[in-house]
């Protein structure tokens, strides 16, 4: 069961095409969330990484050997085992970034995107197929939720990364909690924007 | 039959490695955890006297730590505290029982190590030991006492009480007749924009220069915070203009957070109690160690 | 109506165990509460002298963790019978703190005791309303969003996800504090948290489905189809995670788990209700679909926003 698909592909694959958050709409619990600065957008899309990469290559160096009526439990087991792992990796090292993420760390276990991409790729495909497919996925997620990140930060405090750019806060609003949901709400419009208006320029042309 | 069985074996055998890398981590990590949050706490308290990023505290400073638990025994509640005692390196500790009325009941050499008295688990057994059973301890808080040449200069007290969403934990930095000389918000939910605003500098240096006397009976104002006092509390000024204003604001109320009265006012209401009773005990306590004569590194 | 009042009385049958403050308030005080903000109410259970309960010298009030530190009284205030004495203090009380009142030389008691603190039945209630409105999981946690939006596009979908998920919540995080407390904590494996609560969420989950599939096929197949979802939503391991943090006891997690439910029921009963509207509506077509719904989900948080802070008790 070969892929015809290059790493690289695959990857680009789960950035831009099937993007967790802004395409496939799973995960968004963190994204409207935790998602105030980018910061918080990078911490928490490392361990998704993490975990997404883990879980992945696991379930495919062993796919021969799960028994097709325990295939769920088998996929929670080793997502729960990796969460704690990347939990208590966190919580060692470091701390500050982890009591900013509070209870998400713990509640990746639960992500949709996860067990989707085993389910979906992993228990079929190669391991390097497989690693490459959870880079990407990974990198989608954490990709989406440092825009979200930026535009809330931006906006709502007027710095990135902490950095103080604007020198003002143009709006406070944003840096609020129920924001996430309009931040998100809004930049999935814009991209399923962009996405028509690229297909009526396509359609013009061709 | 043999599906089932062998089911139950690969279910098995998951759960062993699973449990096995769970395990695994604990043990590589639980140390490290610790560690760094002792470097933490560490850099808090220094960062609270005034000693941030490269500036290293001299060797003179010394830390003592007390430790406070209520005490259930069948003649009833007393006040425990756990101090040092000699002079120099403290090797030994003293448990002092105190009654409600802050009369010494006793006072017991209890066998622990410096590094043990640390954790609470070792602590909380040594102690124990030490008084005996019948005795029921409750852990309240702990206090440092920083002394520099065997001067006190500041007391650092740790408050909890409830804020506006959740509890907000902090430390506090005291000078020796009480005034506030810094605080941390340790842990703290609020709301992000609004209550969490407690963290920075604008509201939480109006604290600091605080006497006693202004402290118990600080109030909150909701107005907004004059344009020099906001540059000198996030020290955009130079020191010495910024110590000026600040000098002019000293009994001034606490500005509120711009939509977030509550979480101000219940921040300014814990600290101050938290202050007033940490004062009524170390009184007490003082009395006490002075009367008995015990020699105390503090 | 009926079901609710036994209800009722069952849960305040339950908890009057969990009551030491109304039940042990010794034989001269016979009832005791907090009155106004800096205020003390004490009822006895005979006549006193009026003089004497006048005095404040005879009271000493402190609250249970700091029993050092007595507060400071300004006046005691019998009533003209003398069987009941209102106690000012110089400041505000916490009346979240238990107060334990000591009464000295009176009524011929040489010294009785009594513990005044909120009602507990008050506390659980408020650990409801939070769960339900105040700390709302899906608009004010932002739990559990991706179930949220895929089922409320439609009322009757919304209630069965609704009812189906708070059935589950319950059972699951009744089970997650018992392993919790019986065998996390006392072997000192509380890293295996994650695992043992998602395990336990499967389970309950594949109980359900299978008890409902045998007793009530009919239910199953108006409910069967969201069992599947309740897997993937947070809050079903949110619950016990807080219930883990916060440490709390079997009715505290009891009633944490039943506003979650409810709660998640509420969000999504109300957001079905204004996507059927929608779907009359002229929507600009780059917001069709998921976007209004999250432009939708803001205003209701926002709405949600104004129930912080709220106290009921």
């Amino acid at each position: 069961m070969a892929n015809d698909k290059t790493s690289m592909q695959l990857v680009a694959n789960g950035i831009l095409k099937e993007n967790p958050i802004f395409r496939l709409a799973l995960s968004m619990c963190p994204a409207v969330g935790i998602s105030t600065t980018v910061m918080n957008g990078f911490m928490l899309g490392i361990a998704v990484l993490f975990v997404q990469v883990c879980s992945s290559v696991t379930i495919s160096m062993v796919k021969n050997l799960i028994h097709p009526r325990i295939r769920i439990p088998t996929y929670t087991l080793t997502i729960a085992t990796w969460v704690t792992v990347i939990d208590m990796v966190l919580a060692a090292y470091l701390p500050e970034a982890y009591a900013k993420m509070g209870i998400f760390v713990k509640l990746i276990v639960a992500f949709a995107i996860i067990t989707m991409r085993l389910e979906m790729f992993a228990c079929k495909e190669p391991v390097g197929a497989s690693f490459w497919d959870g880079l990407g996925m990974g990198l989608g997620f954490m990709i989406g939720m440092m825009t979200i990140g930026l535009v809330r930060e931006l906006l709502g405090s007027g710095a990135i990364l902490g950095y103080d750019v604007l020198g003002f806060k143009p709006l406070l609003f944003f840096i609020l909690p129920c924001a996430g949901f309009f931040v998100v709400g809004l930049m999935m419009a814009f991209f399923n924007y962009i996405e028509v208006f690229y297909k009526r320029k396509k359609g013009f042309t061709s | 039959m043999r599906n089932i069985i062998t089911i139950i074996v690969r279910l098995t055998l998951s759960c062993l490695i699973a449990a096995f890398v769970i395990g695994l981590c604990f043990v590589l990590t639980s140390k490290a955890k610790k560690h760094n949050e002792h470097v933490n706490e560490e850099k808090v308290i220094y960062s609270l006297l005034g000693y941030k990023g490269d500036a290293h505290p001299p060797e003179s400073l010394k830390l003592s730590v007390l430790y406070r638990y209520v005490v259930s025994d069948p003649h009833g509640k007393s006040i425990g505290y756990l101090v040092p005692t000699g002079q120099g390196e403290t090797t030994a500790f003293s448990f002092i029982r105190l009654d409600l009325d802050g009369n010494l009941i006793d006072q017991k050499q209890v066998a622990v190590g410096a590094e043990d008295a640390v954790e609470q688990e070792g602590r909380d057994k040594a102690i124990q030991a030490a008084l005996g059973p019948g005795a029921e301890l409750t852990y309240a808080d702990k206090t440092i006492i920083v002394t520099e040449n065997g001067n006190r200069i500041s007391y650092l007290v740790t408050g909890k009480f409830p804020g506006f969403k959740t509890f907000v934990s902090v430390m506090l930095a005291l000078k020796p007749d009480f005034s506030v000389r810094g605080l941390a918000i340790l842990e703290q939910e609020e709301d992000p924009g609004l209550g969490a605003e407690i963290e920075k500098d604008y509201f939480k240096n109006q604290f600091i220069g605080k006497s006693f006397e202004t402290l118990k009976t600080l109030d909150v104002v909701k107005e907004p915070i004059p344009e020099e006092y906001l540059k000198a509390l996030e020290s955009r000024l130079q020191k010495e203009e910024a110590a000026k204003i600040r000098e002019q604001f000293k009994d001034h109320a606490i500005y509120a957070l711009t939509g977030a009265t509550i979480s101000s006012r219940s921040v300014t209401n814990g600290i101050s109690g938290t202050v007033k009773k940490f004062a009524y005990r170390l009184n007490i306590l003082d009395k006490v160690i002075k009367d008995q004569k015990i020699v105390v590194p503090f | 109506m009926n079901l609710s009042r036994i209800r009722l009385i069952a849960i305040v049958a339950l908890f009057c165990s969990f009551l030491p403050g109304l039940v042990h308030g010794a034989d001269l005080i016979s009832q005791q509460s907090f009155g106004e903000k800096n205020e003390i109410v004490l009822k006895f259970a005979a006549e006193v002298d009026k003089l004497k309960a006048g005095n404040i010298n005879n009271y000493t009030v402190f609250e249970e963790q700091d029993p050092d530190i007595r507060l400071e009284l300004v006046s005691a205030t019998p009533n003209y019978a003398g069987t009941a004495v209102s106690l000012r203090f110089k400041e505000p009380l916490n009346t979240a703190h238990t107060h334990i009142v000591t009464v000295k030389n009176l009524g011929g008691v040489e010294k009785a005791t009594a513990t005044v603190s909120q009602s507990y039945l008050g506390y659980l209630f408020s650990i409801l309303i939070s769960a339900l409105l105040i700390n709302n999981f899906v608009f004010t946690k932002y739990l559990g969003l991706c179930v949220f939006f895929g089922t409320s596009k439609r009322k009757t979908t919304a209630k069965g996800m609704g009812v189906v998920f708070t059935l589950v919540i319950v059972a699951s995080a009744t089970m997650s504090w018992f392993f919790f407390n019986f065998i996390l904590i006392p072997y000192n494996l509380n890293f295996l948290e994650i695992v043992v609560f998602i395990g336990l969420v499967s389970l309950t989950v594949q109980a359900v489905d299978t008890i409902l599939r045998k007793v009530n096929p009919i239910l199953f197949n108006s409910f069967g189809v969201y069992l599947v979802l309740v897997i993937a939503n947070c809050v079903i391991i949110a619950v016990p995670l807080m219930m883990a943090n916060n440490k709390y006891n079997f009715y505290e997690t009891f009633m944490l788990a039943l506003g979650a439910g409810g709660g998640f029921l509420l969000a999504l009963y109300l957001m079905s209700s204004v996507s059927e509207r929608m779907q009359l509506a002229r929507i600009p077509p780059t917001f069709k679909g998921l976007p209004i719904a999250f432009i939708v989900a803001g205003q209701f948080a926002m709405a949600f926003l104004g129930f912080s802070g709220l106290k009921i008790f």
